[in-house]
């Protein structure tokens, strides 16, 4: 709910990362080299076919192995020069710097020879100036420098030797020689090499007209910066150069990873600008001369009609071919095989031939996208070809800002739209961005040959989501950790509540949903006694261990897990005896559960709707019988309140009663969802076993109970108080002190209403008046025939009413005459039977109406019976 | 019928400058109109036990019934409203679970808790409070106490016994004649009031009410009622500034829109658009 600062907020997050990669773009390389390597992948992705009119003689280690070591004799590449010249090749480039003269050790002698013959060579400047002619290096013409000074030689003589020092003049003169070829050919462009650099001041001398006819004049405006700057130039000596067609340099610019990707097609020298030896040679190929090269620096050269666009330094993005099935690009052929005849001159007619070294240790070989270490002599075939076949790369002059733009819809993205963005959602849209951006490079690149550096968003996507989903992931845990403490303390509470309303279980089921602490141990600690109270002792048991997995020191914690471990067992053992009676031993040094204020001792037995305890109140030491009911698991909720209220209203009607012959109720509670009545702890048993043929009391025992009974009932009568639920069961008879007492005043009025025990108390129907069968209002009367039909039992042992089936007997109680009594028992007296007749007659009216009518009727017919009766009674106990 | 968008709410509660525990808790189910304050009271920690169960029971139950009963609902038995039959008979059902667990846990002995609940329905609001935490409403300029505490100094004013000027001074300001736990039964005050667009409703346990006067906490919503979250915090520091003697809980309900409730399917979906 309340406000963070804004420093978490997420499009925070976004604007950081956007300034942090743009600054660390900046300052580092990583992300240029990234945008490089895609351009390289860019390249080896396109596919383009070579332009078929450039081939490449190469001089290789087969050359060098068989025409001897590098540098060679000037003299061997005329003579592959004029070869070509003969074929009809197009155009001849040389990657070979002839910026040096080649002076033969003995042609210093040979021209000094001429002079002194006064035939002197033609002068050449470069060997004239050349100071370092070896001198002590001269072993082919030591006779001649021997003779030269000593004698002047014959004229005849003379002439044929001046022949001869011509002819050694001409074949040592490579130079010439080359420059001769050139001329005759009239389409070779050899190299020059520009140092880059900025250049301060002048230059140290303006370069000779053959260089500068290769100046471009049409250069538009911007010239300074708009290409690479210069300050120093080797171009090939004068014979060479004014015999070339054009010259052109061969410089390389490398990137910082030092991979060769562009070709500056022109370079500034000064105020002057040249082309490269690619342009020249495309050029030349096209018949075009350096009049028609136009410049827009750091835009385009135009070449005739063919426009290259270019970079901001007027370099060319050159396309390097693939190699095609194993086979390269060009077509590379040995020079040694093309001069000694073995590949036919013939194949390079019209074709554009460029010739350089490329064997190992000469030269310096160059990265390039597609290869790793190639020759100037190949870079410029893939060069040449680029232009020829407007095969190059373009970075658009609206690329800058196509790429800000992408740069800077990406950044929108990040800070505006992913964070509103579901994760799943954020990630499938990066993912498409992610994508997108990779195949438009490529697809630019490939189909369009263009060049946008879309590298940059790229990493800014990546990074920003990777940043955005992280920090996302890291505050979402830490609000899990707060809303699971937050339902923690709410399982916490609702468990208390629950086991404040007595729903121990599901108090139980939340309290286990709370991590353990030791504020929660105090709360288990309570739980497991409220279970033990309820003698759930299993369940106590189960609190006990799972307090003990976390602090099994806690208070007297192992004392009392014993104790309900104990206690469970002797549970199970006690609930398995079923019969009245069946009592159940505490365990020693248990504590004594509490029902209400009654320490609970011992089961005695159980009843109909729950056990019956022997209990003491501990305050005044009396030694009570609890009979509890569990009056939840018999009502339905709906009806338990109600149920309720009337065992507490019945409570109190019995406990009202105060006879010698009554059971006296002492309290009645409630205990979670236990309800109880502490009664008067009787030593003696209900009269059920005395109901059985062979254990008969003596008649006059029995009247004598019956009667007093009688007494009890009409007590209770007088005070508005039905039993409903008079057998023998319930009148409880002390035999040492021969005092009957009834129990379970009112008690039947609760578990009549039973839904689930309907069907056990309608079990035992037999003892039922006509009309409470009926369902009609009862009253003590009713009592009282119940109290007929159990003296019947217990005189004779059977019952008056037997059927079959619930319905038979329930249409003998109430239509038929009960069983002659002197049929099963023919002793008795004639006045008791009168008497049994009258009691247990159909309509109420007839019966005896209170229960002293029926005490004294019942004592004055036994009387009226004599000891005869109660002889015979002896007689048929015996 | 979600509420969220039609109701902002804030909250914010603090143990004070005095007390190291807070024993106020608070709860609001934004979706069901739901917000919950209970000051609890009873040693060691047994305060916070007692607010705590209030708002966790009541919030529990109540998530539970408003998924199954419109709370505009009038029952034709009793002609009662169902939001008031339900927060009677859960305030009544928490009030038995403190109560029991009080009694049953010696930790607990003599725990109870101050209570304000408000549900917001149909452009109505049924408000159940027992105790002395308020609810207060700032309607336009006016600002008033909707909730009439159950405390002893209420009586005594009632019975005009006091002056409310005398009842600013009164030492036992504490002494609340109702409370959540402390009775086997207890009868929770509700009444239901009309709600208007641009209201703000604020509930409080009485360490605010007791340490800022009326006037000022008119003011401070007056002036931040724009900013809910702002004068939730604004208001529990002018209480700790003021001393902050007792726990500082408020939470502020501004009504953004009507929300009446649908009975058909044209306003549920003419809802829905809005």
């Amino acid at each position: 709910m309340t406000k963070a600062g804004f420093w978490k907020a997420d499009w925070f997050l976004g604007v950081a990362v956007v300034i942090f990669i743009v600054l660390f773009n900046r300052l580092s390389d990583l992300i240029p080299s990234l945008e490089r390597k895609a351009y390289d992948l860019g390249v080896v992705a396109t596919s383009r076919a070579p332009s078929d009119k450039i081939a490449v003689i190469a001089i290789d280690e087969q050359s060098l192995a068989n025409l001897g070591r590098w540098p060679w004799s000037r003299d061997v590449l005329a003579k592959m020069t004029d070869n070509l010249t003969a074929a009809k090749a197009k155009v001849i480039a040389y990657t070979v710097l002839f910026s040096e003269p080649q002076v033969d050790a003995g042609y210093t002698y040979v021209t000094k020879l001429l002079e002194m013959a006064g035939m002197g060579a033609p002068a050449d400047p470069a060997a004239a100036v050349d100071p370092s002619t070896p001198a002590a290096a001269a072993p082919n013409t030591p006779a001649a420098a021997a003779n030269t000074p000593a004698a002047p030689p014959p004229p005849g003589q003379l002439a044929q030797f001046v022949t001869l020092l011509k002819e050694a003049e001409q074949a040592l003169n490579t130079d010439r020689r080359l420059a001769d070829s050139f001329a005759r050919a009239g389409n070779v462009v050899p190299m020059t090499l520009f140092e880059l650099g900025q250049p301060r001041g002048r230059p140290d001398k303006p370069l000779p007209e053959y260089v500068t006819k290769n100046n471009l004049s049409k250069v538009g405006k911007g010239a300074d910066d708009g290409m690479l700057p210069t300050r120093k130039i080797d171009y090939p000596i004068e014979i060479i150069g004014k015999a070339a067609a054009a010259l052109g340099h061969l410089n390389a610019t490398p990137d910082v990873d030092g991979g060769t990707r562009t070709e500056p097609l022109v370079l500034g020298y000064f105020d002057q600008v040249y082309p490269s030896l690619s342009m020249m040679v495309a050029a030349r190929s096209l018949n075009l001369g350096v009049g028609d090269i136009k410049v827009e620096p750091g835009e385009k050269v135009s070449l005739g009609r063919l426009n290259i666009v270019t970079d901001p330094a007027t370099r060319m993005y050159t396309y390097f071919y693939k190699d095609r099935d194993g086979r390269p690009a060009f077509p590379v052929d040995s020079f040694y095989d093309v001069i000694t005849g073995k590949i036919p001159v013939s194949k390079y007619q019209d074709k554009i031939v460029l010739i350089g070294p490329t064997a190992a240790g000469l030269g310096s070989a160059t990265v390039t996208p597609v290869s790793p270490s190639m020759p100037p002599v190949l870079v410029l075939a893939h060069s040449v070809s680029s232009i020829l076949s407007e095969h190059f790369f373009v970075a658009p002059p609206w690329g800058y800002w196509a790429e800000l733009l992408v740069f800077l819809l990406i950044a929108a993205y990040l800070i505006a739209l992913l964070p509103r963005l579901k994760a799943g959602t954020g990630a499938i849209v990066t993912a498409a961005l992610f994508a997108l951006l990779l195949i438009a490079h490529f697809v630019l690149m490939t189909s369009a040959a263009m060049w946008l550096q879309l590298m940059l968003p790229l990493v800014l996507l990546v990074i920003g989501h990777v940043l955005l989903i992280t920090k996302r992931f890291v505050l979402t845990e830490a609000g899990k950790v707060k809303s699971d403490a937050d339902s923690a303390e709410s399982n916490r509470m609702l468990g208390l509540a629950f086991q404040g309303q007595g729903q121990l279980d599901m108090a139980w089921d939340k309290f286990r949903k709370v991590p353990m602490d030791d504020g929660l141990m105090d709360n288990l600690y309570n739980l497991a006694l409220d279970f033990e109270r309820k003698r759930q002792f299993n369940k106590a048991e189960n609190v006990f261990r799972y307090m003990a997995g976390y602090n099994p020191k806690f208070r007297d914690l192992e004392a009392r897990l014993n104790r309900a471990m104990a206690m469970s067992e002797t549970v199970i053992l006690g609930g398995g005896s079923s019969h009245p009676g069946g009592s159940m031993s505490l365990g020693a040094g248990a504590e004594k559960p509490m029902l209400g204020r009654y320490q609970v001792e011992k089961e005695l037995g159980k009843g109909a709707m729950g056990v019956v305890y022997q209990g003491k109140d501990p305050k005044i030491g009396r030694v009570v019988a609890i009979k509890t009911m569990a009056l939840s698991q018999e009502f339905e909720a709906d009806e338990l309140t109600e149920v309720k209220e009337r065992f507490f209203r019945e409570a109190e009607t019995a406990g009202r009663l105060s006879h010698p012959n009554i059971v006296t109720i002492y309290d009645a509670g409630e205990e979670h969802d236990l309800c109880y009545i502490a009664m008067e702890l009787l030593k003696g048993k209900d009269l059920v076993p005395y109901t059985k043929p062979d254990n008969l009391l003596p008649v006059d025992k029995v009247v004598s109970i019956i009667a007093r009974v009688a007494d009890a009932l009409g007590y209770a009568h007088k005070q508005n108080i039905v039993h409903r639920d008079i057998k023998p069961a319930n009148i409880m008879y002390e035999p040492e002190s021969d005092s009957p007492k009834v129990t379970d005043f009112g008690i039947a009025r609760i578990t009549d209403s039973s839904k689930t025990k309907t069907g056990m108390v309608l079990g035992t129907p037999s003892y039922m008046s006509p009309e409470q069968l009926s369902g009609k209002k009862v009253d003590g009367r009713s009592d009282l025939f119940s109290l007929a039909v159990s003296l019947y039992l217990l005189l004779c042992g059977s019952l008056p009413f037997a059927g079959d089936s619930m319905a038979q007997l329930m249409f003998k109680i109430a239509n038929e005459p009960p069983t002659d009594i002197l049929s099963v028992r023919p002793d008795l007296p004639p006045a008791l039977v009168a008497f049994l007749d009258k009691a247990m007659a159909k309509d109420a009216d007839q019966r005896y109406q209170t229960g002293d009518e029926f005490a004294a009727a019942l004592r004055a017919a036994f009387g009226a019976g004599g000891g005869g009766a109660t002889a015979a009674g002896d007689g048929g106990s015996r | 019928m979600d509420l969220s968008q039609a109701l902002e709410i804030a909250s914010h509660t603090d143990p004070g400058m005095v007390r190291s525990h807070n024993e106020d808790s608070i709860a609001s189910i934004a979706e069901k109109g739901l917000v919950v304050l209970a000051d609890g009271m009873g040693g060691y920690n047994a305060g916070e036990v007692a607010s705590g169960m209030a708002t966790t029971v009541l919030t529990t139950e109540l998530r539970q019934l408003l998924e199954d009963h419109a709370p505009h609902e009038v029952d034709p038995q009793s002609g009662q409203k169902a939001a008031q039959k339900m927060l009677q008979e859960q305030v009544a059902k928490t009030n038995t679970s403190i109560y029991q667990a009080a009694q049953s846990q010696s930790q607990y002995a003599g725990m109870g808790t101050t209570l304000v609940v408000a549900l917001f329905y149909d452009n109505k609001m049924m408000v159940a409070h027992i105790g002395d935490s308020r609810l207060y409403r700032m309607r336009g300029d006016e600002f008033s106490q909707v909730t009439k505490d159950h405390s002893l100094l209420q009586e005594q004013i009632d019975a005009g016994m006091l002056t409310k000027e005398q009842a600013k001074h009164s030492s036992n300001k504490n002494l609340v004649t109702r409370a959540l736990g402390i009775d086997p039964a207890v009868e929770a005050e509700i009444h239901e009031y009309d709600t208007r667009p641009g209201d703000i409703y604020l509930l409080c346990s009485d360490g605010l009410s007791d340490m800022v006067s009326d006037e000022d906490i008119g003011m401070a919503l007056q002036t931040m009622g724009a900013n809910l979250n702002l004068a939730a915090q604004q208001l529990v520091q002018m209480a700790n500034d003021n001393g902050g003697r007792d726990n500082v809980s408020v939470i502020l309900i501004k009504i953004l829109r009507e929300y009446p409730a649908g009975h058909g399917l044209a306003s549920k979906i003419f809802g829905w658009f809005r």
